[in-house]
């Protein structure tokens, strides 16, 4: 029968039937993943060398250095080499800087290069997915749908996104965003150079960064300040300024924004993980292992959070574990056991909703073994939950982490952490470097916001019901519970 | 058909084809646990036959424990005792592989469209589910087996990769009988298939279970409230009321003449449809006694129309005798409602509780009649039990006083008719006189 075979099309035959959009998909693509090729084999050269050098004996390191080193030599598109802002004024023009064009300039084309390139991808990837829908996917409506459709109607969930998006883009790029390098700047200003003309002997001259740094550090007094935009008495380029000791703010905030990211999805992955098999086991078997579950999360939920972040960071400061990622891992650790409670709390109703459904009971009649139901018939009704939960959490784990930085605990320096460069330039607040303390809590609050504003329109876009309901889908997403 | 042949047919059948055996089975359910020991009990010792390619309709109020006896034989409740045996094997206690065996062999359809199918599933997924579990043949033919099964109950395959959203609930329906029907069951328990339908769609979907009954040679257990689609569909029907079953034998015959005063009163209660028929409806007092508590003897004792009376009341006016039952259940009623906290403190403090006023119930009930003598002082003494909080005394001193053997003695499932019909009811025993003829000297 014609239509036997039309179900029965696997994709790749689906696609050849007709490629064009796939094509063109593909080519898009191609040229995307193109300009940043050495930068993804770059990426895989390090970890190849990290599994090589946790292998016993180090086998073929050589090949590993000289993949490495080949990889290096290939030109990207978002890179410090590409559009390099780092020259110096040679009293007529500028020297090593991407077209000879001010430091300033080039930065900030670098900056709107590596944010274009970005969404782009993203771009890319999204119309995959409707190019997918269109054309290629098997089925022509799925629940699904109107989850996406629901939220792309949403304005506030989008503005929540674009921010989530572009803070996560400043974390995985901060190589490229800063107008100077962690290792030269930060970590080892002492082994590196700056040339700068200097304006009195009219000649270029070179200096250590490290003493550079101490001479265009922001301390409040008018002549002891670097403040957003301006050139340091070096010749470099500060977008917001620099720190009390001199080292560049911007290169802080968004390296900072690494760390507060990777504790904050790293932990709440964990306890995401923790909570969801929770949820589900004590959804199925209710019972004791629903009471065994309640008491263990209610003693921990009876802690006060802060109480036990900073109790544990004390017990086990000059520990190995500490030493691990600058703290990082152990704070990840300790907001992991600390936050499974809250998700497994907020999620516990609607699995106990979905248990009772009559879908559960079929699946059993036919025998489908508990870990079964539990993933097909249960997990994917509650995920959507705990991801707005997780996503709501996520901006409380960043202003927690920088709340222990700024008491001085959690990430130990010289790890830039928005939180301790907040308490750097506290009692500067009132004076010409007020920039140190106000940027970084700025970019908290907005970060903060994104996410909640994120959370929000997950919410609404998965549960109408929730909303006042202005939509009028036929199908509800969430319909479970 | 005829009736010759079915008998004929069913006493071989009887036999040696009895393909469901369900001895003295119990399902209570513990809830209290640790404190209580007060189970709900909600099949309470339930025996029949179910024989292979017959349908066994099972009806009864809601309530009353049917959904329960089908989750039981499912085994998706645990049976607390007695024994349900599949093709000779006790189903109750199998564990693993066997288990897993059973699960195919057996299959649910169940009441809700709605809420029988994951809705992040599409049809396909949903009706190969169960042969993915079993890991029947190879993934390829698991699929043609899926499409073979979408045209058998009347879909399209070209809904395998739709969501069940998209469909109606007469189609979602099909979408549960095609999943039941995927392990080629031998047996398949209908709970409330059609009663979450329209009316029309309702038709097609029995038609469509009888189809398949007949192609395939199923055996059908179908749960079921409405009885105008138990006549319809079934072979034979079992009454449930609290926990028993009432009455069981062949549908026609009982729909025709109901045994039992149970059925009697349900049978009575289904509308006529031509309006010129005048019947007389017996109408059933007061609601079903909690399963946690049911009555010592017969179940149907409290609300029975033609419970025998003890051999000092025979003579007894009937408006009397009815006013003392409708007493009784009030004084179970009363003991059942806890004090509420108020009441706790009122009756504390010696003040007057809501739960007094006893004289003002005898007088309500007793007043306007005419009440010998002797029946008012057995009255009196019992309010007076009650008017001081003990119930429980109350209603022992009216039970040993005005009880019957139906309230002491729980009656066996007796013979009735010569086609293996069965009813729950001391009337069948020879002393007494027979339920319908009881009911036909009431409704006069």
């Amino acid at each position: 029968m014609s239509t036997t075979t039309e179900t029965e099309i696997p994709l790749r035959q689906r696609v050849a039937e007709n490629p064009q959009p796939a094509l063109i998909w593909a080519a898009i693509g191609a040229v995307l993943i193109g300009v940043e090729l050495g930068a993804i084999l770059q990426v895989v050269g390090v970890l190849a060398g990290v599994v090589v050098n946790l292998l016993p004996g180090d086998p073929g390191a050589a090949a590993v250095q000289s993949l490495q080193a080949a990889v290096d030599g290939i030109p990207t598109l978002v890179s410090r080499e590409t559009i390099a802002n780092q020259g110096y004024w040679d009293g007529s023009k500028y020297v090593g800087t991407f077209l000879g064009v001010s430091p300033a300039m080039a930065w900030a084309v670098r900056v709107v290069v590596v944010y274009a390139y970005a969404f782009a991808v993203l771009g890319w990837l999204w119309n995959g997915y409707k190019t997918f829908r269109r054309h290629y996917r098997r089925v022509d409506w799925t629940p699904r749908d109107d989850v996406v459709n629901r939220f792309r109607g949403h304005t506030w969930g989008k503005f929540g996104l674009i921010i989530t998006i572009t803070f996560v883009i400043m974390a995985v790029f901060a190589p490229a965003l800063g107008p100077t390098t962690m290792e030269k700047n930060i970590l080892q200003p002492y082994d590196y150079e700056t040339s700068y003309w200097n304006e009195d002997t009219q000649n270029v001259e070179t200096v250590l960064v490290g003493e550079a740094n101490l001479g265009s550090g922001s301390q409040g007094a008018g002549d002891e300040n670097v403040a957003p935009m301006t050139y340091d008495d070096y010749g470099r380029f500060h977008p917001f300024g620099t720190a009390t000791n001199g080292k560049d703010l911007f290169t802080q905030l968004v390296f900072g924004a690494r760390v507060s990211l990777t504790i904050a999805v790293v932990s709440m992955g964990i306890a995401g993980i923790i909570g969801l098999s929770l949820a589900m086991i004590t959804a199925y078997y209710k019972g004791l292992a629903d009471f065994a579950a309640v008491l263990v999360s209610d003693s921990i939920q009876a802690l006060p959070v802060i109480m036990v972040l900073i109790l544990m960071l004390v017990v086990f400061r000059g520990t190995w574990v500490k030493e691990l990622y600058d703290g990082a891992v152990l704070i990840i650790l300790i907001f992991s056991i600390v936050y499974w409670p809250f998700i497994w709390r907020s999620i516990r109703g609607p699995a106990f909703q979905v248990s009772e459904q009559d879908w559960i009971d079929a699946a059993k009649s036919f025998g489908q073994t508990p870990s079964q139901v539990m993933r097909k018939h249960m997990a994917p009704y509650v995920f959507s939950y705990m991801l707005i939960y997780a996503s709501l959490s996520l901006g409380g784990i960043i202003i927690s982490v920088a709340g222990l930085s700024y008491l001085g605990l959690g990430i130990t320096a010289p790890t830039p952490e928005w939180g301790r460069l907040i308490a750097d330039g506290q009692q500067y607040v009132a004076s010409p470097s007020w920039h140190i303390s106000l940027l970084p809590g700025l970019l908290i609050t907005l970060v903060v916001t994104g996410l909640n504003a994120f959370g929000d329109g997950i919410r609404d876009a998965i549960d109408p019901q929730a909303d006042t309901g202005s939509e009028t889908e036929a199908a509800a997403g969430g319909g479970g519970a | 058909m005829s009736t010759t042949s079915t008998k004929e047919e069913q006493k071989t059948r009887t036999s040696q084809d009895t393909i469901l055996e369900v001895n003295g089975l119990k399902t209570y359910y513990e809830d209290g646990g640790l404190l209580s020991s007060n189970p709900v009990k909600a099949v309470d010792g339930v025996s029949f036959d179910i024989e292979r390619g017959e349908t066994l309709g099972l009806v009864g109020e809601s309530g009353c424990g049917k959904s329960t006896l089908g989750r039981t034989l499912m085994r998706l409740e645990e049976a607390t005792a007695g024994e349900v045996k599949l093709n000779g094997t006790d189903i109750t206690t199998l564990s693993g592989s066997d288990l897993k065996q059973f699960r195919k062999d057996v299959q649910m359809v169940f009441q809700d469209p709605d809420s029988s199918l994951n809705e992040r599933m599409t049809i396909g997924e949903i009706v190969r589910e169960p042969l993915d579990v079993h890991d029947w043949k190879t993934p390829q033919e698991r699929r043609e087996r899926v499409r073979e099964l979408l045209e058998t109950v009347g879909l399209q395959e070209q809904h395998y990769y739709r969501y069940p959203h998209q469909f109606s609930g007469g189609q979602r329906q099909r979408i549960g009988i095609a999943r039941a029907l995927a392990l080629e069951p031998d047996f398949i328990i209908l709970d409330e298939p059609v009663s979450a339908l329209d009316v029309s769609v309702q038709a097609k979907i029995l038609n469509l279970l009888e189809d398949l009954q007949n192609e395939f040679g199923l055996t059908y257990l179908f749960i079921a409230h409405d009885l105008a689609v138990v006549r319809h569909i079934c072979d034979r029907v079992a009454v449930m009321y609290l926990g028993n079953i009432m009455e069981i034998g062949p549908a026609d015959e009982m729909f025709d003449e109901p045994a039992n005063p149970y059925t009697h009163a349900l049978l009575s209660s289904i509308p006529e449809p031509d309006p010129t028929i005048g019947r007389d409806r017996i109408t059933l007092r007061g609601t079903p006694p909690s399963p946690r508590d049911p009555p010592a003897g017969c179940p149907f004792s409290t609300r029975c129309p033609v419970k025998i009376r003890p051999e000092s009341y025979t003579d007894l006016d009937t408006e009397v005798w009815e006013r003392i039952e409708v007493f009784r259940e009030v004084l179970r009623e009363r003991e059942r409602a806890s004090p509420s906290v108020t009441e706790r403190v009122r009756e504390l403090l010696g003040r007057e509780t809501h739960r007094s006023g006893m004289d003002e119930i005898v007088t309500e009930l007793f007043g306007e009649i005419d009440v010998p003598g002797g029946v008012m002082k057995h009255i009196n003494e019992a309010a007076d039990y009650a008017e001081n909080d003990d119930e429980d005394a109350a209603r022992t001193y009216l039970r040993e006083e005005f009880g019957s053997v139906c309230d002491h003695e729980r009656p066996g499932q007796l013979g009735v008719g010569d086609k293996g019909r069965l009813s729950l009811c001391h009337r069948h025993e020879t002393e007494y006189e027979e339920p319908s003829t009881v009911f036909e000297t009431l409704v006069q």
